[in-house]
Parts: structure tokens; sequence; C-alpha cells
């Protein structure tokens, strides 16, 4: 498999892109909670929903009061909890 | 074993059919709705076709054949050790991607399979078209498309599974990986081949290069050699790769997951937005969301309050209208007064809970069916943080104004101890259909719906509280919410009414045999004088404290064994339904917020002890008893001096 990496775009956190923006996935930082136990759980989980490096996110929406935001992959409409998604980077990918 | 028995296992992502398919086969009433996590635990039915006993196993759906989850591990031991003869593998063809990515993992377990290729028809409404065929040969899968809630399709898939189950494993296609990983996996495979394993070996040598916890204990108790080969093979592909080996297998599989999709697929989208489409932005907007999400609320308890309400009428007079017919039947004399008083309480029950309970549990249902459930997950997320909880927990605790006990077991689709533990607390604290048939049938009935209204709103604010006072005592970082929107479907008529006539059908078995020997004991209980010393011991708090006539005191004893039976046990006491008769405005609210809180029924503390043990389970019904007397005669008090 080739990598998607592309050190000299910047890799913004899901939460900061807008409704209706697509952003492919580079890295799920940190682990979640206090101690690291949790954090492969938290990235498995991701991965085993589809978002692997190199995925396409369409942000569809947020819900107001630093809700969940919806989003599309793979063909399926996922809701991410906000302090879920702010750990999930994205590189945004420019309207072609 | 003879040839004729087979063992099939349903088994597939989260809300793709399972159940439904097994209802359908077995005849069973497996719990079925619109959102993800419905089936908590492995259920089993038998069925008999064309000279084969078939035993059909529903498995919970899962994204993955990890460990990181529960019910991803008891999915994988009992398709690895049990050995299913055929696992049905259901998936839903509109988000075919993410579902062959489970197929392809179910494949490496190396076991006969049959794909149920379901949800056909949601598939065709989002313009997707599959050549079955064609995904038939790349899988070498036999593949069967359904629509399992319209019973489409079943018979061929039962045809398949017994051929598949006759002719045994034949050779299944597996995915290839890179060549870097490929290499390292047959190093693997080849001392685990050495070894005794349940698990094939070529899954046993991913799943170690994966990480998996479980293979790597078990196999390091048969050769530890084993697992530190894993070790260093895994670190190599890492430094290649750059990001964990799971990562790395998991976006391959992913990727052979897109692959055929796209090759077998061909999407037509509508032109305009599809009325499904629209209808879930509408029900998930930022602004609009929460008030339609209110009036949904407002509009079905208007609607079980009106209905309930003109069905109770309808029925008190047929049975005001029967009861100088019944009299004469019956006679005069003892035994005459009992079947009478027995007579009364079958009729308390038939004109004051079952007209409520009917009507709640089919909007109820439909609510659930139609997938408006995992909206108000998402609408609610942000709220429920504050309780420690995720949006996810709102649906038990929705589902908790039906019946508590399934609401708990419900709350098993929270992720941590601690997170099912809080939903399970305020889950208790949620009115359940029993309980609305207080609030609407003696409140909403005697002092206006407004009155009733208020009690739920009060309700609410109390669970938020005391969610929130949990909270704080078991603090800890809730985790975040991550759940499938599901696709909002049209509700099915038939399974809403056949679960509610299920329900019905329970309540019918459970609470009339308990009002029977409710009203025998009453009578027995004044035969021997008991009644009164029960009144007279309980007084203090009922009469004293809450400002109630004594005789409630009994009724709270049988309310724990079902909340409806306090209301039916009153009228029994009373000789009358018209409660306004014998109690006053305050009396009613009070005793009606009494029986909201008190404690929860005896078939819910039996849910609590199983989910949560017994010591938090009694930790709870203690809090409970205690807190509701102690806010009932707070209100009782508030309300003489505001109402006087």
């Amino acid at each position: 498999m080739e990598q998607q990496r592309a050190p000299d775009r910047l890799e913004i956190p899901l939460t900061s892109l807008k409704e209706g923006e697509i952003g492919i996935v580079s890295s799920i930082k940190g682990a979640y909670g206090r101690g690291g136990r949790a954090g492969r759980g938290f990235e498995k989980r991701l991965m085993d929903m589809g978002l692997t490096p190199g995925t396409e996110i369409l942000v569809v929406k947020s819900a107001p009061f630093h809700g969940p935001i919806e989003i599309l992959v793979r063909g399926s409409r996922l809701a991410l909890g906000r302090g879920m998604a702010e750990r999930i980077f994205v590189v945004k990918k420019e309207n072609v | 074993m003879s040839k004729k028995k087979i063992t099939m296992a349903l088994a597939g992502n989260a809300n793709v059919g399972k159940s439904v398919i097994f209802n359908h086969l077995t005849g069973l009433h497996q719990h079925i709705g619109n959102w993800p996590g419905k089936t908590i635990e492995k259920a089993e039915g038998t069925l008999h076709y064309k000279g084969y006993t078939i035993d059909v196993v529903d498995l919970p759906g899962i994204y993955s054949l990890s460990t990181y989850s529960l019910e991803e591990l008891i999915s994988r031991k009992y398709i690895a050790v049990e050995r299913p003869d055929v696992v049905v593998n259901v998936i839903d063809a509109s988000v075919l991607e993410r579902n062959l990515f489970f197929t392809l993992q179910l494949m490496e377990l190396e076991t006969p399979m049959v794909i149920a290729l379901n949800q056909m028809d949601i598939a065709k409404n989002k313009g997707i078209k599959i050549d079955v065929e064609k995904l038939e040969k790349l899988l070498g899968v036999p593949v069967v498309p359904t629509i399992a809630i319209k019973g489409i399709g079943i018979t061929q898939l039962l045809d398949k599974v017994i051929e598949v189950a006759e002719k045994g494993r034949k050779e299944i296609f597996q995915i290839k990986y890179g060549r870097e990983i490929e290499e390292r996996i047959a190093k693997i495979e080849e001392m685990v081949k050495r070894i005794q394993f349940y698990y094939p070996s070529r899954y046993a040598a991913i799943k170690l290069l994966e990480g998996d916890e479980e293979i790597e204990r078990e196999i390091a108790k048969i050769d530890p050699q084993i697992v530190l080969l894993a070790k260093r093979l895994t670190k190599e592909i890492e430094e290649i790769h750059g990001h964990t080996c799971s990562t790395v297998i998991t976006s391959e599989r992913y990727e052979k997951a897109g692959c055929i999709a796209r090759e077998v697929q061909k999407l037509v989208p509508p032109l305009k937005p599809s009325i499904e489409e629209k209808i879930h932005n509408l029900t998930t907007h930022k602004v609009l969301g929460y008030p339609i999400m209110i009036l949904i609320m407002l509009s079905m308890f208007y609607t079980v309050f009106i209905f309930g309400g003109y069905i109770s009428d309808l029925l008190n007079h047929i049975f005001y209208g029967l009861e100088p017919f019944l009299i004469d039947v019956l006679g005069a004399g003892a035994a005459s007064s009992l079947l009478w008083s027995i007579m009364e309480g079958i009729i308390a029950g038939l004109t004051i809970a079952l007209p409520y309970i009917a009507p709640f549990y089919i909007i109820l249902y439909i609510l659930e069916d139609s997938g408006y459930l995992s909206r108000v997950a998402f609408l609610m997320d942000s709220l429920m943080h504050k309780m420690g909880l995720h949006g996810k927990a709102f649906i038990p605790l929705m589902l908790g104004y039906g019946c508590n006990v399934p609401a708990c077991l419900g709350c098993r689709i929270m992720e941590t101890e601690r997170e099912r533990l809080l939903a399970v607390f305020v889950t208790t604290l949620v009115p359940c259909a029993a309980r609305t048939v207080i609030i609407l049938g003696l409140v909403g009935q005697f002092l206006g719906i407004h009155w009733a209204l208020m009690l739920y709103i009060f309700n609410l604010t109390v669970i938020f509280l005391l969610g929130r006072l949990a909270f704080k005592t078991l603090p800890g970082e809730p985790t975040a919410l991550m759940m499938e929107i599901s696709t909002y479907k049209v509700p099915h008529l038939k399974t809403v009414l056949k679960q509610t006539w299920f329900r019905l059908g329970e309540f019918i078995k459970i609470a009339f045999p308990l009002i029977i020997i409710g009203s025998l004991s009453i009578k027995f209980m004044e035969f021997l004088g008991l009644l009164e010393l029960i009144t007279m011991a309980l007084s203090p708090i009922t009469v004293e404290w809450l400002g109630l006539p004594a005789i409630t005191g009994v009724t709270f004893i049988f309310g724990v064994l079902r909340k409806e039976l306090t209301l039916i046990m009153l009228s029994t006491l009373l000789k009358t339904t018209n409660f306004a008769s014998v109690l006053t405005t305050n009396q009613m609210i009070v005793y009606t917020i009494v029986i909201m809180f008190y404690i929860p029924c005896i078939s819910t503390i039996a849910a609590l002890i199983k989910e949560i043990g017994w010591r938090k389970a009694l930790l709870i019904t203690i809090f409970e008893i205690a807190f509701a007397i102690v806010l009932g005669g707070i209100a009782m008090r508030i309300l003489t001096l505001t109402l006087s």
C-alpha cells in the first residue's frame, strides 16, 4: 500500500472543517482519556468503522452546544462525539 | 451427529436485519427496531425445513472480529470454537463497503458461509444497483438477495444454507495483503501450524500481527516463541509503513472491500435529495431539530392520553352496564364477595391499565422502527455529557418509557462499566408505561392533562439533576459518541403491531395473575385484620409525612410487583374508579410523585441485579425509596402552601 503523506500540507483536526467540506484522514492522535490503555481501543474502533488513513470524510453537519458531528464515510452515515472528532487529523481536500 | 441437523449462525454489522431474519425463521420474538445495538445476547431458536432440524443462532451486531468489545469476542469465539455448520453473514446492501469489510474477516475464519444481501429495497432507493452474480464470483461465497422485513428471499436463503451445509466447506477465497505483510504472515503461520490451536493458523497469524490480546495470550500459553516472533515482525512492518501494524492491515482490508464494492455496484444517485434525506436533515437540524423533537414527544403524549382516556371511558361504561347483571349471577355470600373482588381487580386492570399501555407501545415502536431514536441520540449528545454519558444512552432512556426492564438491558450499548451504571440508574427513574397509567389515568383524568404534563417535565428535571449528581459521585471522562445513524424507514406496521401485541400478551400473562392474587390477598388480609396492621404501621409515612389516606400504604406494597397495581389495588380497596371522590388534588399529585420514583418494580430490580450486581442494585433501590418519600413530603408541603 502506498503512503499518502503530504508533509507540505496542513494537518488539521476534523472539527475545524466546515459543513460540506471534505478531509482526508492522515492520523489519529493521542490516547483517549487518562492513561494510554483506552487509546488503542479508541483508534481501533475508528479504523473498524472505516476511518483508515487516506480515507475521504465528508462533514455533513455539526450539532449545536459543542455537540457531535455527522460525517459520511465509505457510504455510511456516522455520528462522532466532538472529543473523538478532535483527535482525528485530516488534510483538507480543496475543491476540484 | 445425525445428518439432518444443521446449526446456522447469523452474523454481521449492527442494524442490518439479523434479528428480523431470525424472527422469520424461528417464529420467535427477538426485539427488532431501527437503531444499532439492540441484540445484546445471542439468541437461539429452532426450525424444521425440508426434513432438516435447523438451529438458528442470532449473534449481536459487530463491525469487526477484534476483541475490543465483549460482543465481538462472544461472536468470534462462537464461530471459531462452537463451529456452526454455516454462518449466514447478513449484510446491508446500502452500505456495501463497510459490510464487506466484516465479510472479509469472517472469510479469514475459514467457516462455511452464505451471504444474505439484505435491505435491497433501501439500496435501490438510494440508487445503488448490485450485481449479485459478480459479487458471488469475486467472494466465492453464495449470495442471496433478501428483503427480510417483507420475508423476501428467506426460503432461498434456507435452501442455500442446506446446500452449503451438505457440501461442507469448499476452498474459500482469502484476501492477499501486501507482499511485505504476506511474507511475515507465512512465517508466523508456519509456526502456528505446528501447535494445536482452535483458530485457523492463517487467521491466528494475521491476528498476532494486529496485536490481538486474546490470541496472544492463548498462544503464549502454548509456545511463547511464536508471540515473540510476531512482535518482532510487527515492528518491522510498522517501520516500513509508519503506522501501527493493525492500522496497516485494517486499511488493506478496507481497500479490498472498497475495490469489491466498486466493482459490483452501480451508483445512480437520485437527482434530487430523497424524502429520507430531507426528513433526516430536518430532524437533525441545528435549530429546528429540537422543537421538532419536543413536538414529537408532546404529540405522543397527547395521543396516548386522548386515545387511552376514550377507550378507558368506553370500557368503564360497558362494565358499569354489566355490573347489576354480574351481581345477579354471582349472588350474595362470602364466596361471591371473594369472586367479586377478583372481578373488580380485573375490571380495573382492563379499564385503567390496558387502554394507555396499548397506544403507548404502538407509538414507541413506530418511533423505534422509523430510525428516529438514533437522531435523538445525536441531538441529545451534549446534554447527556452533563450526566457523564453520551448520546447513545438516550436510546435506552427513551425505551424506558415503555418498560424499564429491556431498557436496563439495553444500557449495554454503553461502552464502559461506569457508563452502564450511570445509564441504568437514570433509566430506572424514567416513568414506564405502568407509571404512565397512574400519571395519565389518575392525574391526567381527574386534574387535567396539564398537571400530567407538568409531572413529566418535573420527572425529566429530577432525572437530569440526579444524573448529574451520580456523575459527580462517579467521575470520569465520558466515552465519545460513535454511532451509525441508521437510514429512515417507513415503519413496518405489521412489525409494530406484532411487537405491541407481544408486549400486551406479556402484560396480560404477568399482570392479570398478579391482580387476581393481589385482590385475593387483600381480601384475606382484611379477613385476618392484617390490612389495618399494615396501614397502621405505615401511617407515620403515608399519613403524617405524605398526607395521604392510610389505605395507600397497602397499595405501595403491591406496587413493588408492578407499578400499575398501585392504582388498581387502590380502586379495589376504595371500591371505586372515581378517584376524585376519595383523593384531594394534592393527594393525587403526591401519590403519583411517590409512585414515579419510589422503587423500581421487582422485575426491574432483577434486571438491575443481572446488570450491575446485587450490591449496587440494592443501593439504587434503597436510595430511590428514601428519595421518593422525602420528595413526596416536600411536594405535599409546597402544594399545601401554594394551592391553599
